[in-house]
């Protein structure tokens, strides 16, 4: 069973999708010990003792995590299948890349498939949240 | 006028569950005892079914149905209820399969892999047929019958003239004549949801799906066609949708499937496709081959058109003749071109359905259309952007019998969009390798097209509102990414002169909503926003009457709510908390809650839409001479979408759209051979990615207003796929002097171009601007006639 | 995706000793970023997955200026690309590891595996034979070492047995007066890529006479193909832009691409020609400025 199966029909856990089950979308990324992987290319048995974040972890304790917000704010998000694994993606690449440029912002997320906004309110929106993280001191 | 909420950038009503993991889509669905669907389907593009033979399969542990043909009323269905002769699919295929794909029977199983398992078991005779796969060929006599039918020759399953003005006339009178000819390929709307659906029959023989759908009412009615019920036993709901694009507009095997195998085993039953499914089962993009003639004057004045178009509909209608139509209507938009004659055969060929898909006939019409007007332009040593703004609709334009255009801002569309790109300094003047190039579009605004037959009004709304001021929006049109929740809540919000945080909007629920069409033709902001701005007007008439009753002024004066409040016209100090007027009225009429009504349908609009949506398009491009492949440099795009509602969607439309688009002309390809889809994956269906996509796109919104629609609003987002081939494919002209006929244009293609321009060159270095050029690879030669 | 015993190699020794037990049964798994899908579509359905992606052991990057490199077969893409050690001394594998297919499958997808797997447009594999590797494999019988270039046999088949493991890659320091340069060409950004090539030029105390080139193609053969026409060509000559563009017109000698849904088998051969030529001219740079004495990257 890989990771994604187990999170959704295991764990009832379906915020994190589906999009294609063949590792080229993106769209089931979760942080894997921090990490990115696509987690239908995981194995579940493989992440025995290892720390899984998924977007529903993200926002624990009712707080939403800034890129969740300029997510919001930036009109990132359209039909939204895409955004969990792009924000999950989004929230690694911002602990590696504090302060990233429009180009290194696209290039993080050539791994995930969005069909509906043309990736330029979501590259906003990365920029918009790293610039509130560093001025908010959000870790 | 100041508004509220109305063109601001507003957040998304439904972001917070979107970014949070909590928004469920059908995929997300479960109910307790559901069991898992899975389609059987032809392997064959063409063959007749001599037997099947399912009794292993339902044998299977855990299998707890297997339905074929036999379990189905064998009724044909599809959109053209209006038309039935266009109806030709069956929801299990009963005596043929006419493509690699075609489904012929459905297994409920205990889980998947138990379904999957069953579909190996059930054995299928078959007869192969000879199969056509391309479009002219089908049309030759001797050519394999896909269908057969007193309104179907020679696989031509429809035909679509369009003509006014006196063609041949102008033809005759005109300085100079151009003809080419152009071929457009499939590609697939690859949303990021697939297909899928979860059914459930209860006791009393009552349904309820769960569907990825943009049209819940169709998928309401067709079940009720195909299962032989009354609609009013069968609920659908639409939970979030991931994208739609046209993909998601009929009923569905997966719909119906679920439907019938749920009322077989009293079960709830739910299917998923796969991404192979999506890619290679549903439908696509129509791919065309076009011929265009277009007559015109030296100062570059067109006079006179003819197109020609073959489309390669698949094996069934599907939604390919609206395709039909739209192409050679959009063909003649944003141009005001006195002589048109348009001809077009939607042809069947043993390949998946074309149906609707973004711009539906539109981006195949621009590509032709604006390839041809820049080497119009260069035939006249005219500036491309000069001869179109020569020749553009204005407001009032007027084509009998067909369309009025009120509000018309292309001219400033392509002027504005001039000017961001340093057009002029530009063009021309770029150094080799480098180009910019123009497209420019029109689009409807929803159709004036009842094919399915409804007697309802095309949108409608209802909106409830409580003691304590909140509203409850009801409307049935479909949410599927696009943002008309948030538009129907800012409309609702800006009428009543309440927070939209007041307001909640239900949507796309057959059960809770009033019919509507759907989310397909850029129609639901202009027309389920007219239903739903005249519901929102008949509370407020509402709760105005009893606020005048508390107020007690003189009775000259008139009431309006604002930021919460009822307040006097005349004397805008005065005011009461507009809570309090409903709680008056509710107690005014023994308890009855307050409800307002709403609704729209077009009239005296013509035949096509009520409203049109117009822009320009400026791409500037770089081409790796050597490899032949292309990267986007800058883009702006001008759109005239009327009065923006909420500028973040519209924005985000646009960026979509381009992106879309950009697939379209530079890398997607739904490639087949002998009908077999050869790239179901998104490994090898190239949509673009964060990288490839410009890094400069610049979106500037001209605001027209358009009288019938809410507030001025009509289109956005739909037509701006039309442009870009057209658009991209001029930058590319520009940048290194080849013209690609047949799309998408590959880097190989662009490659071969080159060295072919080279060889004709001899040894001349490649110059900037060759004074004559041909055609790659025409079908038939091109011809430029002097007078 | 059939069910299977699965088993956590605690070690090398322990690795093997399961291969040995469970015979053709058993698949290693590493990052199983292609693995996978192997097993969903159900082409492969073996009886015991035996993961070797925890062994710490083969997680490593070793530089030792004397001798040269060693990677351990399960070092990460992810991890070659963050290597300082790497970054400073051989950057032709962190540009290459920097657009190897997504972040996603870097993270958890490793170098062994991905060479294990052959595909035959991997991105990887030139690079590595292009800068001499050897792969290290033990087996039942012990250690044995075999160079980069013969690894594959075929399409998606590699020289390491059921039984054996690939454990580490090893390849000397760049030498003095040597450039390594490495191009892909895709369509599409994220997506892999339709032709690879790295190239490996030494040169002269003239710093301009070749006396050593490799040429490695990917995405051309059913293997990375040496474009060895095509480096006998610019042997013992004085490199200019003209003698490398017309040396790269001889990649075709090496070549054997087959066409698909992406593009014909003409079309990839004029890619690796420019890719060639790319490659081997930027290579020529960079050799060129280390002759001059600047620090090659």
């Amino acid at each position: 069973m890989t990771l994604l199966d187990f999170l959704r029909e295991y764990l009832g856990m379906t915020g994190t999708n589906a999009g294609c089950r063949t590792g080229d979308c993106g769209a089931c990324t979760v942080l894997l010990d921090g990490k990115s992987v696509n987690s239908c290319l995981v194995l579940a048995c493989e992440c025995d003792g290892k720390a899984v974040l998924t977007i529903e972890g993200l926002s624990a304790g009712g707080r939403l995590h800034p890129l969740q917000e300029a997510f919001m704010d930036e009109g990132a998000v359209q039909c939204g299948f895409c955004t969990p694994g792009m924000i999950m993606r989004g929230v690694e690449f911002l602990r590696g890349n504090p302060d990233p440029s429009p180009a290194e912002a696209r290039v993080a997320i050539e791994g995930n498939i969005c069909r509906c906004t043309g990736y330029e309110n979501i590259v906003k929106a990365v920029l918009a949240a790293a610039r509130k993280m560093k001025g908010g001191g959000v870790a | 006028m100041e508004y509220s909420v109305l063109g601001k950038k507003v957040r998304r009503v439904d972001g917070a569950a979107k970014v949070t993991g909590q928004a469920k889509y059908t995929v997300d669905m479960a109910l307790p005892g559901m069991l898992a669907g899975k389609l059987l389907r032809s392997p064959h593009p063409h063959a007749r079914i001599v037997s099947i033979d399912a009794s292993a399969a339902k044998a299977l542990p855990g299998v707890a149905a297997v339905i074929t043909a036999e379990d189905t009323l064998k009724l044909t269905f599809g959109n053209w209820r209006r038309y039935p002769h266009l109806l030709d699919e069956h929801p299990l295929a009963p005596d043929k399969v006419r493509f690699i794909g075609d489904e012929i029977a459905a297994v409920a199983a205990a889980d998947e892999d138990t379904a999957e398992e069953a579909l190996t078991l059930i054995e299928v005779e078959y007869e192969i047929l000879p199969a056509v796969f391309d479009p002219v060929e089908a049309m030759q006599d001797g050519a394999p019958q896909i269908h057969t039918g007193p309104n179907v020759r020679n696989n031509v399953s429809e035909t679509r003239h369009i003509e006014f003005g006196d063609v041949d006339a102008a033809f005759r009178a005109c300085d100079r004549i151009r003809e080419d000819d152009f071929s457009l390929h499939a590609v697939s709307h690859a949303a990021m949801e697939p297909h899928a659906s979860l059914a459930q029959t209860d006791t009393d023989g009552r349904l309820t799906i769960w569907t990825s759908t943009q049209v819940p009412y169709y998928v309401q009615i067709l079940l009720a066609h195909t299962l032989g019920m009354p609609e009013g036993k069968i609920r659908v709901i639409r939970p979030h949708v991931g994208g739609g694009w046209g993909g998601k507009i009929e009923l569905f095997k997966d719909q119906y499937c679920a439907a019938r195998l749920s009322q077989i085993t009293g079960k709830p039953v739910k299917i998923v496709y796969t991404r192979e499914e999506e890619f290679s089962c549903t439908r696509r993009r129509t791919p065309m081959k076009y011929h265009l003639k277009t007559g015109y004057m030296k100062d570059g004045t067109l006079v006179a058109k003819e197109a020609r178009a073959v489309l390669d509909g698949g094996a069934y209608n599907a939604m390919g003749p609206t395709a039909l139509y739209l192409t050679g209507f959009f063909q003649m938009f944003p141009y005001d071109i006195p002589n048109y004659r348009y001809d077009g055969f939607h042809v069947y060929t043993n390949k998946n359905p074309s149906s609707a898909m973004r711009g539906f006939g539109g981006p195949q019409a621009e590509f032709t259309c604006d390839s041809q007007l820049d080497m119009i332009a260069a035939d006249l040593g005219m500036d491309p952007a000069e001869l179109r703004l020569r020749n553009l609709m204005k407001p009032g334009h007027e084509i009998k019998g067909y369309c009025k255009v009120a509000s018309c801002g292309i001219e400033e569309c392509i002027r504005k969009a001039m000017k961001s790109t340093g057009w002029k300094k530009k063009r021309g003047n770029l150094q080799f390798g480098r180009g910019i190039g123009m497209g420019c579009y029109g689009f409807m605004s929803g159709g004036v097209f009842n094919w399915i037959n409804t007697p309802y009004a095309f949108s409608a709304a209802m909106i409830r509102m409580s003691v304590d001021g909140f509203a409850e929006v009801y409307v049935g049109s479909a949410e599927i990414g696009q943002g008309s929740d948030t538009v129907m809540a800012q409309i609702a919000a800006e009428t009543l002169g309440i927070p939209m945080d007041m307001i909640r909007v239900t949507s796309g629920d057959t059960a809770v909503c009033p019919p509507d069409l759907g989310a397909w033709g850029s129609r639901q902001t202009l027309m389920t926003g007219n239903a739903v701005k005249m519901a929102a007007e008949d509370v407020k008439k509402q709760v105005l009457e009893a606020a005048s009753g508390m107020m007690e002024q003189n009775i000259v004066y008139s009431y309006d709510m604002r930021d919460g409040k009822v307040f006097v016209k005349e004397r805008p100090d005065r005011t009461i908390p507009y809570q309090d007027a409903v709680k008056a009225a509710v107690r005014a009429r023994g308890g009855l809650q307050i409800v307002g009504r709403g609704l729209y349908t077009p009239h005296g609009k013509g035949m096509v839409s009520p409203a049109f949506s117009f822009g320009a398009q400026v791409s500037e491009v770089d081409v790796d001479v050597e490899t032949g492949k292309v990267s986007m440099v800058n883009v702006t795009t001008a759109h005239d979408c009327g009065q923006v509602i909420n500028e973040l969607g519209v924005e985000g439309q646009l960026e979509g759209a381009f992106v879309m688009g950009q697939g379209y002309v530079l890398s997607e390809n739904l490639a087949t051979d002998d009908g077999k889809v050869l790239n179901p994956s998104f490994v090898d269906y190239k949509v673009m990615r964060a990288p490839d996509v410009p890094l400069n796109f610049t979106s500037l919104m001209v605001e027209t207003y358009e009288p019938e629609g809410p507030y001025g609003a009509k289109e956005a987002g739909e037509g701006l796929t039309n442009p870009n081939a057209g658009c991209i494919a001029n930058a590319i002209y520009d940048a290194v002097g080849v013209r690609i006929y047949d799309m998408p244009i590959t880097p190989e293609k662009i490659l071969a171009a080159l060295e072919e321009k080279k060889a004709a060159a001899g040894k001349k270095k490649p110059g900037k601007k060759p004074a004559a050029r041909k055609p790659r690879k025409p079908a038939r030669p091109a011809k430029k006639t002097r007078k | 995706m059939k069910d299977f015993e699965y088993i956590r190699a605690r070690s090398v020794d322990h690795a093997l000793e399961v291969l040995a037990e469970k015979g053709e049964s058993a698949v290693k798994i590493a990052g199983g970023q292609s693995l996978l899908n192997i097993l969903k579509q159900g082409l492969m359905a073996p009886d015991c997955l035996v993961d070797i992606k925890g062994l710490e052991e083969l997680d490593f990057i070793e530089s030792n200026p004397g001798t040269g490199f060693r990677i351990g077969a399960l070092t990460t893409h992810a991890s070659i690309l963050d290597s300082e050690v790497l970054q400073s001394s051989c950057g032709v594998l962190a540009s290459m590891e920097r657009h190897l297919a997504t972040v996603q499958v870097r993270n958890w997808g490793t170098i062994g595996g991905n060479l294990c797997m052959a595909d035959p447009s991997s991105d990887a594999a030139p690079v590595l034979i292009a800068l001499g590797s050897t792969a290290h494999i033990r087996g039942p019988e012990g250690a044995r070492e075999v160079p980069l270039g013969e690894f594959f046999l075929g399409y998606y088949e590699t020289v390491v047995q059921p039984g054996e493991l690939l454990t580490e890659i090893s390849f000397p320091a760049i030498p003095p007066a040597t450039g390594v340069s490495y191009e892909k060409f895709r369509n599409v950004e994220g997506d892999a890529p339709i032709v690879v090539s790295s190239a490996f030029v030494s040169l002269e105390k003239d710093g301009r006479t070749l006396s050593d080139a490799r040429v490695v193609l990917g995405g051309v053969a059913s293997t990375p193909v040496r474009a060895t026409a095509v480096e006998d060509a610019l042997k013992g000559v004085k490199l200019t832009p003209a003698a490398v563009e017309s040396a790269s017109g001889l990649v075709a000698e090496s070549t054997s691409p087959i066409p698909d849904v992406v593009c014909s088998a003409e079309y990839r051969n004029k890619i690796a020609r420019v890719l060639a030529k790319r490659t081997l001219l930027s290579a020529f740079e960079e050799a060129k400025a280390a002759v001059g004495g600047k620090k090659h990257r």
